[in-house]
């Protein structure tokens, strides 16, 4: 079968056009479509896997005239991983077909934003996830939901500005907007304007992906959207542009870059850390645990020019926070671990984010510490370990409030699935060395 | 003291930008420094690519405004996402305003406005239409003829307090222009090799039914821009206390 | 280097900034990001503009167009901050109805 990564960003885009002319059936039309992009997602990695890198151009004209997607391992098991959280996610969603729309498009938004190979598509692709975002955060009516919305949306602007200034800034250097293009090219721009630009880059996607100073939004929209909506944050635009900025590193690929997203990336992780850990409020403490933890990924991509080990680690910290955390969020709508499938979910989801093998949080922690072991920075390795103790001790207090709690969750089955499958994906790596580390392409 | 930081934190960015903006070079596109190489294959070509665009546009696409050629063509991908940004708003807005009981009641706007306003609508539609239609041939397209479509039913919402968008067809207007971008896309795939590639004949440049795809997709923009800005419009309208 | 235009458009987004981090009012936020994004769209035009370049309209004799592209990204741009707009505006509404004000609450500061 001839595979076309772009029908997994047009397909859900069609779809939610479809959307208002059959209201009636719109749970069930939008989670086939679901359905059906989490289905190609596996296909195209497993063609992405087989074949390689992966490229297709767009209206037929040959890259950086026109635009094209840049498919890679890493960025197949990305856009795999939203879809089908967001597929599972969906199974939870109660509300009107207004609601199936915006919540397809942010997923197209999200997966456009792993696949493309063009930064100012990228950029688009970003607007469409945070303006469909700000809209499903205010979805629950109430005050704090809409403070939390504008916020967002007040810091998510700002950044799209500081954004699009630095792609202005590097169109003025280089005249094209390809990112490859681009990263060949970039030793020709000047220094200074390269750092400008970067820094522009840096702080506009950094809102979104909720690096230190700029992640002011985080806990109140995380605690004033609906459960589901939460959850949906933090496997969906948020993954998706530490990715972007993962690819922004590459790049750059400048040695002092790299420094700063460490540092970056170890200001935010003891920042959440130290904040969750002081927080009484359960959706707060998880949304600045998920800061940390993007300050985590954050520590193994600036670690990606020195180690093998730093995108393997990346990929397994995005895939135990994808699923357990989304997990925890959505289970967050009521105090308690009720029955049986809440408190499997509440269980396996807090072991794998503290790292207790064999879980996928596991098996990044360990890749870091690998990674970090292999360059000798020690300071990093102990900021590391004495973040994954911070955690486990709030964790640890989560637990025992909830497991005590007599209600549940309706949302406990879709918790329980999720939590699953990044108990697979945790078996998993002991299949990937076999076969020869399939994420260091 | 708030004021104070926010002064001192403005003042030192306009200081950034304005070293940054120093350095812009302001001779052009075509130098060589500017030639691209293509990701895909890694070879170098000898032009660059906004010099791709002016030299290409006429015999690529067969429009004659380069910028149009881009925005539909070229980077087409960008103008999908685009419109879907603008529909994702539009959807929001519905989303999250509740529906109001008709707003406060207003006086009625005096007789030369009303006919006058009557007067001039078709005129108005008419020169969105305009717009659009010949966005591959003059300065316009989808984006500002929906704008100026937009802008007549705005005038009617401001002179007669009781005009009111019908919800259905504005809805269907705006789902059926989405799908025809979108099923344009995908024709592109079916019938030539990539998505939104032009499979239409290119025609004689210059003319009215030239550049292939181009003057389809636009209307479809057209319209859908056209029925968004009115329903948001209209939304507004509805909530006012 | 066209000095007007840059340095309008250096002040026409520190201005926004400043308005971003001073004001109180919402509404005045919004009105600061709206004109962050027009200065971003000037600095895109400015930086394609060279000097006594046309419209890149293709029309038979040769003369000098300007760079098309930040053109058509400036159109993008501008409807992506259109749509932004209209969303912010709808919040506020909400957020005006719960309140009673475009003031933002001490403990909503960042």
């Amino acid at each position: 079968m001839v595979m076309h990564p772009v029908l997994m960003i047009a397909i859900p885009l069609l779809s939610a056009f479809i959307m208002p002319l059959i209201k009636k059936a719109h749970r069930y039309f939008a989670f086939s479509i679901l359905l059906l992009n989490t289905a190609l997602s596996i296909l195209l990695f497993a063609k992405v896997y087989n074949e390689g890198a992966l490229y297709e151009t767009i209206a037929g004209f040959s890259p950086p005239v026109g635009i094209y997607l840049a498919v890679d391992n890493l960025s197949a098991l990305l856009a795999f991983l939203i879809n089908i959280f967001a597929t599972i996610n969906f199974l939870t969603s109660r509300q009107d077909f207004r609601f199936s729309m915006l919540y397809l498009l942010g997923v197209a938004g999200a997966t456009g934003i792993v696949l493309t190979g063009d930064i100012f598509n990228m950029f688009v692709f970003f607007e469409i996830t945070a303006v469909a975002s700000y809209a499903l955060v205010a979805s629950k009516k109430d005050r704090k939901a809409t403070e939390g919305a504008i916020k967002y949306m007040i810091l998510g602007s700002v950044g799209s500005v500081f954004m699009l200034v630095g792609i202005a800034i590097i169109y003025s250097q280089l005249k094209s907007l390809n990112l490859y293009d681009i990263a060949a090219r970039i030793s020709s721009m000047d220094p200074k304007m390269m750092w400008l630009s970067f820094s522009f880059l840096l702080t506009g996607i950094g809102v979104e992906a909720e690096l230190f100073p700029l992640n002011g939004w985080v806990p109140d929209a995380y605690e004033g959207a609906e459960s589901n909506i939460s959850s949906f944050l933090s496997f969906g635009p948020s993954k998706a542009s530490i990715y972007a900025i993962a690819r922004l590193l590459i790049i750059f690929s400048m040695s002092r870059t790299y420094e700063l997203a460490l540092y970056l990336g170890i200001v935010t992780l003891l920042v959440g850390e130290l904040a969750a850990f002081t927080q009484k409020n359960t959706k707060r403490m998880l949304a600045y645990s998920s800061i940390g933890q993007m300050g985590l990924i954050l520590i193994a991509f600036s670690l990606m020019d020195k180690t093998s080990y730093a995108i393997p680690a990346a990929f397994f910290i995005i895939v135990s926070h994808a699923s357990a955390k989304s997990a925890l969020f959505l289970l967050s709508d009521k105090d308690g671990f009720g029955d049986m499938s809440s408190k499997y979910a509440g269980l396996a989801g807090v072991l794998s984010l503290i790292g207790m093998p064999p879980l996928a949080g596991f098996w990044g922690k360990w890749y870091l510490l690998m990674g970090v072991a292999d360059e000798k920075i020690w300071a990093v390795a102990a900021i590391i370990i004495f973040s994954a103790v911070i955690e486990a001790i709030y964790f640890a207090r989560y637990l025992y409030k909830n497991m005590e709690g007599k209600e549940s969750s309706r949302n406990s089955i879709p918790a329980a699935v999720m939590v699953s499958i990044s108990i697979v994906m945790g078996i998993l790596p002991i299949l990937y060395n076999m076969a020869g580390g399939v994420l260091n392409a | 003291m708030r004021k104070v930081a926010a002064i001192v934190i403005a003042s030192a960015f306009f200081a950034i930008l304005l070293i940054s903006f120093y350095q812009i070079p302001q001779s052009g596109y075509s130098g060589s420094e500017y030639y691209y190489s293509n990701p895909i294959t890694g070879s170098h070509a000898n032009e660059s690519v906004p010099s791709h665009y002016i030299s290409g546009t006429k015999n690529e696409t067969g429009a004659v405004n380069a910028v149009t050629a881009i925005v539909v063509e070229y980077r087409g991908f960008d103008t999908l996402g685009e419109v879907t940004v603008l529909f994702t708003a539009a959807t929001g807005v519905a989303f999250l305003l509740h529906k109001g009981k008709g707003g406060k009641k207003r006086a009625e706007a005096n007789l030369i406005l009303r006919e006058g306003s009557k007067l001039v609508l078709p005129f108005i539609l008419l020169a969105g239409a305009y717009i659009f239609i010949h966005g591959h041939l003059t300065p316009g397209g989808g984006f500002p003829g929906g704008a100026v479509i937009a802008s007549g039913f705005l005038l009617m919402m401001l002179s007669y307090p009781k005009f009111f968008m019908k919800e259905k067809p504005v809805s269907i207007t705006e789902s059926f222009a989405g799908i025809t971008f979108a099923v344009i896309g995908l024709l592109g795939l079916l019938f030539a090799s990539s998505f939104l590639e032009n499979f239409l004949p290119l025609g004689n440049a210059g003319y009215l039914l030239s550049a292939g795809i181009i003057p389809v997709i636009y209307i479809a923009i057209g319209f859908k821009v056209g029925s968004e800005l009115s329903s948001i419009a209209d939304k507004f309208k509805e909530v006012q206390k | 280097m066209m000095w007007p235009e840059y340095v309008t458009v250096a002040a026409l987004i520190s201005i926004g900034l400043y308005g971003v981090m001073a004001k109180k009012n919402l509404m005045k936020i919004f009105i600061a990001i709206s004109l962050m994004e027009t200065g971003v769209n000037l600095l895109l035009i400015t930086i394609g503009y060279i000097p006594e370049g046309t419209a890149p309209i293709e029309n038979g004799n040769f003369v000098k167009y300007v760079d098309p592209l930040p053109q058509a990204l400036v159109l993008t741009a501008i409807v992506i901050g259109l749509s932004v707009t209209a969303l912010a505006l709808t919040l506020l509404i909400r957020y005006h109805s719960k309140t009673g004000t475009l003031e933002y609450r001490r403990g909503m500061k960042w």
